[in-house]
């Protein structure tokens, strides 16, 4: 078990590289070298990159929850309205109406799931997060216009201070910065 | 589907460039001014309502639905397109879709709050609309849940919740992107709140896109059950000429090839404007003249069967209804309609019509008009001659009628212009993976 | 060519198919002999089920014509085969047209007219001649349309005319139109007219709807069959199935879109010149077949395409295929069968004349796969996928 960082240890070092082709090369290089926390910076969605670090996320299978739930609250709610809690006679239709309560339960199922999706999404990323130390890195600016960034953080468990910049410096990134805990 | 020659850096400059510029075209000013004058008219007709009831609609018995129904049709069905570019063509691997999304979607946010407006200033004291919502309540009454009018409620505001998370979060990648290049502070601050503290990592990405898909999953039979609603407004009533059950295929259809129009109206001066020749390419445009073309012949079916039915029907209302559409007091208003809706589109089987800026131009024109019309065919003609000869009238719009939808207009076009200004109208994020030599996006 | 084990198996499969469709079709001709009504009504069920990836492979053909994408080249072969098949099933329409329509059609009965008056208002339509007129004329249009699409593939897949590619395009656009105003108006004609005072404007895109998922399905079935085998196990990849699969589960969620709506149009209308289809349709003991086709055409499909990894698996896909292929036989005998407010029933003949025509259709349909390359030769290098086209 690490310590617990004070503010200025060191975060970890953050290399930048012109394309995805090199961002890949550096990872499999990190990777070779036991680093297994990495993160990746990109300024628009690549599948290599997050298939190199491995991730997956669980998104669906809340989204499905997040409907089903919608789904039995549109239509229970209907059903509680118009056959418990104030039956009453419209127009001959039987109290329990559910061809016309179909609607509104595929609209709820559709509103909790796209609800999930977004929140769940973010709640899942940790934002919103204004500050991160990554942004004090000057060059991190081009992260979300054309740059590609590593990031070997502090809390990857083969972290060692000189050998990580020794490690990026090798793969000739176009810069490489030490990232300080604010 | 972008022209040869981008790199990643040069469409983030050209893109994000029209936001954050400091000069702005005498132009965007002149279109915001019309649109602001327009809003001026809304905000008359809003407030006269108000004061004095909707009894200064042209409405009458019979024809208790009018401009304020043809518009919110109207409206509705154009935001369809914005969801059919943004979720629909996405899900179908339509790369062309990347430069129009965005611009689409911001259409359909707006074009949902105009249709909004009408229904909600129907009730005649829209500031008890709220009991149109289920909640608990001293009275122990719930709204009517077999009626389509409370469907509509829910489906309209379940499609302006998604519509408007799917734009905001197709959004935040590019927030990020003006907040690391605006050099005016309040401006990095502004897009710096709306980024959310987007910092571009890859398992964020790896979420983000699942969501992404998942919304597009979402929204697609969304976007159906939208308009399949608005058509059971008419189609579950008895009234000849609404009570027909082909009313949601052709509705649907009928959405998307008004909403189709209307993209078109508004991103061919865009392009022009901004010269966004190389995002939004001719190619494009002719992919958006099939749709019409394709979503116009489905309508046409919908106009056949109509007619084929009143007479296989033998119901004597189904044909008085359909001969009184034909050649009764509206006869104007429906061979209008057919000709702006079904003879002059097709035009669009002529390839050279297709790739012609200006003739695209005129035809989206003629195609909006042609969907009002069809509107205004379905409300009124049921309506002002129903069951009973001797209640019969006609309608036609007030001045009042008029002006709130001409003031919708206007608060479309201002939300847009202002939007155009301070959003980015591509994607910038999207763009980027259309660059060739990064890596391109796999089969989703 | 040297005959390969797949080649021998389709074979052996084609005079099997033949056979059964002769055997079954003599027992059906003893069926029709001892009861014809019941036998033309389960006949024109069994037609009406076959027609479906007939014509459905021609529109299906049209539209990826249109719309291009790997999903159709990896299929076309298939369904050339099965649009060439429409001459097939223009024969076996003709004993309905001879002997069928008294015992179909009540509206074809003189004294019946002569006491309904709405039956008079639509004897303008719905009579004799007219009716045979109008049949043949959809044959005539279907049957030159797949014949054009035929021609003009082999005459591109022979000398790579860009030519015969765009003119098929520019038919595929109308033929697509001729198609849905056709289908539908036959289908008013063949089904609908079957309760001639019931009417519902959506009734002919149910029908092309589910002709387009009829044919889907079997372009899977049969496809998951031959990518087991070399070298269509290189040809079609997880991501075609993927595609294919996505396709399928839209025109499943289309179908019941369509089927609700009019469902709950003519429940909520409840008016007494529509309500009467449904009520023969979900009471009389055809209730269970209805909620049947709720769970398996639609509910069980859906849920099961909803999960990516079950579109890739080549073999879930095709079950679920299958099974949604047996459903659109019992769809159409949810609609046919209960004509009139007849009660439940299952006669032998809706077992054997599915089978029967089924034989005869899947023998000429092999017929139409072997002897030519199974995927066009042209598409294959295009697609850089393999040296030279397999033949069977």
């Amino acid at each position: 078990m690490k310590r617990r960082p004070k503010s200025g240890d060191s975060f970890g070092f953050l290399a930048e590289f012109a394309g995805t082709e090199e961002l890949l090369e550096a990872i499999h290089a990190c990777k070779a070298a036991g680093h297994t926390r990495m993160e990746a910076y990109t300024p628009m969605p690549v599948h290599e990159v997050w298939d190199a670090l491995g991730h997956k996320s669980h998104l669906p299978k809340l989204v499905l929850g997040g409907g089903i739930t919608g789904g039995i609250l549109g239509f229970g709610m209907q059903y509680f309205a118009s056959v418990i809690h104030y039956p009453i006679n419209v127009g001959g239709r039987p109290l329990n109406s559910w061809p016309s309560f179909i609607i509104i339960t595929f609209e709820m199922t559709i509103l909790f799931a796209a609800l999930t999706a977004v929140f769940g999404m973010l709640l899942l990323n940790g934002l919103p997060r204004p500050h991160h130390p990554v942004f004090d890195v000057e060059e991190f600016e081009e992260a979300s216009q054309s740059r590609f960034f590593l990031l070997v953080p502090w809390y990857d468990p083969s972290f060692d201070h000189d050998k990580v910049p020794a490690l990026l410096e090798s793969l000739s990134p176009l810069s490489l910065n030490e990232v300080h805990h604010p | 589907m972008i022209a040869p020659g981008h790199s990643l850096g040069s469409v983030t400059d050209k893109i994000s460039s029209i936001v954050l510029r400091r000069t702005t075209p005498r132009g965007w000013f002149i279109g915001l001014g019309i649109g602001l004058l327009l809003v001026g008219v809304l905000l008359t007709a809003i407030a006269e309502l108000l004061f004095k009831g909707v009894g200064i609609w042209g409405l009458n018995n019979p024809v208790g639905w009018g401009f304020a129904i043809i518009n919110f049709v109207w409206w509705i069905g154009i935001g369809h397109a914005g969801t059919l570019i943004s979720a629909i063509l996405l899900l179908f691997r339509q790369e062309w879709r990347t430069s129009i999304n965005r611009f689409a979607e911001a259409m359909t946010i707006f074009a949902v709050m105009c249709a909004g407006l009408f229904p909600l200033l129907h009730v005649g004291r829209p500031w008890l609309a709220y009991w149109l919502l289920p909640y608990p309540n001293t009275m122990a009454l719930w709204p009517q849940f077999r009626s389509p009018l409370l469907w509509d409620v829910f489906a309209v505001s379940t499609y302006a919740t998604v519509s408007l998370l799917f734009w905001y979060i197709g959004l935040i990648p590019d927030f990020a992107t003006l907040r690391d290049r605006a050099k005016a502070k309040p401006f990095k601050v502004i897009y710096g709140m709306l980024a959310l503290g987007w910092r571009g990592a890859a398992r964020h990405w790896e979420r983000y896109e699942t969501a992404y898909l998942l919304l597009a999953g979402l929204a697609t039979p969304l976007v159906v059950s939208v308009h399949t609603v608005v058509s059971f407004d008419f189609a579950v009533g008895i009234i000849p000429g609404w009570h027909a059950t082909i009313m949601p295929p052709y509705f649907v259809a009928g959405a998307i090839y008004s909403g189709f129009a209307m993209v078109m109206t508004l991103a061919i001066p865009m392009r022009k404007a901004f010269g966004l020749e190389d995002f939004i390419t001719l190619r494009h445009l002719e992919n958006m003249a099939k749709v019409i073309l394709a979503t116009g012949l489905i309508v046409a079916y919908g106009y056949t069967m109509e007619a084929f039915f009143a007479w296989y029907s033998a119901n004597p209302f189904e044909s008085s209804m359909m001969s009184g559409r034909m050649f009764g007091h509206y006869a104007w208003a429906y061979w209008l309609l057919i000709a702006c809706n079904i003879v002059t589109p097709q035009l669009l089987w002529i390839k050279k019509v297709r790739t012609s800026v200006g003739a695209l131009f005129v035809l989206a024109l003629v195609v909006n008009i042609g969907m009002w019309l069809e509107r205004f065919v379905i409300v009124v003609t049921s309506l002002s001659n129903d069951f009973l000869p001797s209640a019969w009238d006609t309608y036609a719009g007030t001045r009042w009628d008029w002006m709130l939808y001409i003031g919708t207009i206007g608060l479309f076009l201002t939300l847009l212009f202002l939007f155009i200004r301070f959003l980015p109208m591509i994607s910038i994020f999207e763009m980027r993976t259309m660059v060739p030599g990064t890596s391109k996006k796999e089969d989703a | 060519m040297n005959p390969t084990p797949l080649s021998e198996n389709l074979g052996r499969i084609q005079r099997t198919a033949l056979m059964v469709g002769v055997v079954g079709s003599l027992a059906l001709l003893i069926g029709a002999f001892t009861s014809a009504d019941q036998f033309f009504s389960s006949y024109m069920t069994a037609f009406l089920f076959w027609l479906g990836p007939t014509l459905g492979s021609l529109a299906i053909v049209m539209l990826h014509n249109m719309t291009g994408g790997a999903w159709g080249f990896a299929i076309r072969r298939l369904l050339e085969a099965g649009m060439r098949n429409v001459p097939l099933m223009g024969l076996l329409f003709v004993p309905i047209l001879l002997f069928g329509i008294g015992h179909l059609y009540e509206w074809s009965h003189a004294d019946v007219v002569a006491a309904d008056a709405i039956l008079q208002h639509k004897a303008a339509y719905l009579n004799r001649p007219f009716f045979t007129i109008r049949a043949v004329a959809y044959f005539a249009a279907w049957a030159f349309l797949a014949f054009a699409m035929v021609r003009l593939q082999a005459r591109y897949d022979r000398h790579l005319e860009i030519g015969a590619l765009r003119q098929m395009k520019s038919i595929s656009g109308l033929g697509l139109v001729i198609y849905v105003l056709t289908m539908s108006f036959a289908a008013f004609d063949w089904g609908m007219s079957m309760e001639p005072h019931w009417f519902s404007t959506i009734y002919g895109l149910i029908f092309v709807v589910g002709q387009g998922l009829a044919t889907l399905c079997l372009a899977v079935v049969v496809a998951s069959r031959l990518a087991r085998h070399e070298p269509f196990s290189r040809w079609f990849e997880p991501r075609h199935f993927h595609d294919l699969g996505n396709l399928v589960m839209a025109f499943v969620m289309l179908w019941a879109y369509m089927s609700f709506s009019q469902f709950l149009i003519i429940w909520s209308g409840n008016l007494p010149e529509e309500a009467p289809w449904y009520l023969h349709r979900i009471g009389h003991g055809w209730q269970a077949l209805a909620l049947l086709l709720v769970a398996f055409h639609f509910a069980v499909p859906f849920l099961v395409l909803l999960n990516r990894p079950a579109k890739r698996k080549m073999g879930v896909l095709a079950v679920i295929c299958a099974g949604i292929f047996v459903m659109r036989y019992a769809e159409l005998f949810w609609l046919i069968a209960p004509a009139g407010g007849a009660p439940f029933h299952i006669s032998w003949m809706d077992v054997v004349a599915p089978i029967a025509l089924g034989g005869l259709w899947i023998s000429f349909f092999i017929r139409g796969l072997r002897g030519r390359p199974l995927v066009s030769l042209q598409d294959a290098k295009l697609l850089g996928k393999l040296e030279e086209a397999p033949i069977l």
